[in-house]
Formats: C-alpha cells, structure tokens, sequence
C-alpha cells in the first residue's frame, strides 16, 4: 500500500517543520487534529467527494465525507494552471477527472521549493494535503507532491478510494459477506447488473485478504458467540459448530478465531477448539 | 472547486455509453502515426485515438478526451503509463466506477 507504508499519518503530520513557520495555519491544524488524532489519518478521497462534503460546523471545523470527519487527505491527479507569480507560494489546481480542485503550496524551504519544481501543468501526482474552506470555497493546502512514476498507482488510490469508502459506509457491510451468493441471483437481472455483479467479486474477495472481510467475519463470531445459548454453555462452543453455524468453511473461520483470540476478544476453554467471548 | 466536466472512466466495452462527453481510458499501443494511435482497451477491444500523440510512447497509454464514437477518442491529455502498467486492475477499476460506486466518480 503506497500512500500507507510511505505516510504513518500522526508521526507524519503532526508536528511538521512547515507548520511551525506559519502560526495562524498551525493553530488551526493541531486543534483540528488533536481531535481527530485517534481517528482518521489521511484519507484518499476523490474531488468529487469533497464537493459534496459537508461542513461540520463553522469554516473552522472539519469537513465531513461518508460521515467521516477529514482534515488531511491524499489525491490522485494531473496538475494544471500552476501559478508561481508569488514567491512565498505555488498555486494549482489538481484534476482527478472527477473534478479540479484549488491547491495552494506554501514555499518556506529550499526543499518545497525544489519539489514544486518537478511539478509541471500535466503531471501526474500524488498529493497529500490538509482540507480547509476559505472564503466559502474549499481548497487543499498542500504539503506533499509527489509526481507519479508506477501508474498502477492511479489505479490504486482510487481502488483506495472505494475500500475507504466502503468500510466507512454502514449500508455497504451486510453486502460484502453474502456476496458470493448473491451474484447469481443479481446475474439474472440483465446487462447491466452482469457488469456489476462480476466486478465485485474480485475486489470483495481481495477484501477479505487485507481486512475488510475478515472484520465482518469477526462481527459475526462474536454475535453468535454473544448469544445467550452460547454464553450459557460453561465449556463455550466448538469450531465446528461456530463455522457449521455461520455456514463458512472451517479453515477461514480458523484465522479469525486466532486473531479474535490474539486480540483478546475471545478465549478458549476445555481445550483449544472451545471457544468462548470475553464478557466486558 | 469544479465538477462540472468529469472525464469517465471507460475500458472498450463502456466506451460507447458515453459518445459525446468526456472520458479516460488506458490502452496498449499497438501502432500510431502523426495524428492518431490505435490501441488494444482493457478488456481486449480496439480503440482508435486521434489528435496529437507525444512523440514517443510507451506500451500502456492514458488518453483523455471526448468519445466520438463507440471505438474512437478525440484526445486532448495523453500521458505515457509506462510499460508495466497493471491492465486487469485498470478494467476492474473501470466496472467499479460505472457501477456501484458510480457516484464516488461522476
């Protein structure tokens, strides 16, 4: 994952050295962020999202996509209309084929300005930037350009986009477990259905690898687990019944239940194959 | 802040849903010339770009324009997406943003 392995958002964001040289930029940041520390870190976003964000509250307050509340988030586009006429910033606009978007970079260091540089009007970037309104209008300021060199990663920020997405937005969860079953039913609907159903496949399968999946999994085994047949039982459940149960094969349910165990969410009782939840 | 004119994106098959309007595509490039450049989509079908190509091209290619018709683009943007560019990820890419998360996008 590039914008994650390359951006630990809170060690990244905050306390850099470009805030500290503009106060009234810096008090709004870290108050804003101070809220949202154990939240959100930054988020890849389309432009589209962000115009139909809402605000919070007043034009200092956060700006709120899918319910989230954002203040620094991560774009992907081509740069145009830069404007370098003032020397104490470079302005441009980001275009992400959802949208354009105003962006504003602020040139303190030798080092902000030697990466405006090799931002040109057609660029491809990646843009890490703090979402902010000014005057009634929205508009990234921006502390991190970086052009674009593998274009696999266009595809993936806005893959990152619809993973976000779909993880913040509660009417999408039920879907994703009982997916493989419902794609033939919505197969039979016609053309266009077909084209869906058949997309999201692979990209809720790939879920389940890298978490999202796997949390619904857990959801699940810990509701069944929750219930008070099972919570009565002293020697707690076995494997087996959890995963006859929840009808999903036994060795997927065999991961979850070591991460639920990991996390300390569930214990084993009689031997290691009885499982029972961890009453708070 | 503009979303006025958002480009779609489109493998070969989507193309023809949006003749007239503006969209993005990846193709590979299977030749060009001085004002054109014909390129297999990704999902396998032909598409012929016209306008004025960048004079060397690598082997996947981002053309952004209006669709002329359902196999041609009148390109204004073209950008070199190297030679290692993942096309089955682009064409998943592609259905995700007709379809279900269509709003995310247009």
């Amino acid at each position: 994952m590039y914008s994650n392995s390359q951006f630990e958002p809170n060690s990244a964001f905050s306390g850099g050295g470009f805030m500290s040289s503009q106060p009234s930029q810096a008090y709004e940041t870290s108050s804003s962020t101070a809220k949202n520390r154990d939240f959100q870190g930054l988020v890849p976003v389309t432009v589209k999202q962000i115009t139909e964000s809402a605000q919070s509250g007043g034009e200092k307050s956060g700006i709120v996509i899918n319910g989230v509340e954002l203040t620094n988030v991560s774009l992907v586009g081509l740069v145009c209309d830069k404007d370098v006429s003032k020397v104490t910033e470079v302005r441009f606009s980001l275009d992400d084929g959802t949208g354009t978007i105003d962006c504003k970079r602020w040139v303190n260091e030798s080092f902000d300005a030697r990466e405006m540089e090799s931002v040109r009007d057609g660029t491809y970037v990646r843009l890490n930037g703090h979402l902010k309104t000014f005057q009634g209008k929205k508009q990234l300021l921006v502390f991190s350009v970086r052009p674009i060199m593998d274009f696999n990663e266009v595809t993936f920020h806005y893959i990152e986009c619809i993973h976000f997405y779909s993880q913040n937005s509660d009417s999408q969860f039920g879907q994703q477990v009982g997916d493989v079953t419902q794609s033939h039913t919505v197969s039979s609907q016609g053309v266009s259905n077909t084209n869906q159903a058949t997309t999201l496949n692979p990209v809720m399968s790939s879920q389940n690898n890298d978490g999202n999946g796997r949390k619904n999994l857990d959801d699940m085994i810990l509701d069944y687990l929750k219930q008070p047949v099972c919570a009565a039982r002293e020697q707690g459940v076995h494997l087996d019944d959890i995963a006859q149960q929840l009808k999903v094969p036994k060795n997927k349910i065999e991961d979850v239940i070591r991460s639920l165990e990991a996390d300390g969410q569930i214990y084993s009782t009689i031997d290691e194959y009885h499982f029972k939840h961890v009453e708070l | 802040m503009d979303t006025s004119s958002p480009s779609v994106f489109v493998n070969g098959a989507l193309l023809r849903r949006f003749v007239g309007q503006k969209v993005r595509t990846v193709i590979q490039v299977m030749g060009s010339d001085m004002g054109s450049v014909v390129g297999k989509s990704t999902d396998d079908l032909q598409i012929f770009v016209r306008g004025s190509p960048p004079p060397s091209l690598t082997t996947y290619l981002e053309v952004i324009g209006i669709a002329d018709s359902e196999n041609s683009i009148r390109a204004e943007v073209w950008t070199n997406f190297g030679d290692s560019f993942d096309a089955l990820n682009y064409n998943e890419l592609c259905k995700l943003a007709n379809g279900e998360f269509k709003h995310l996008f247009i």
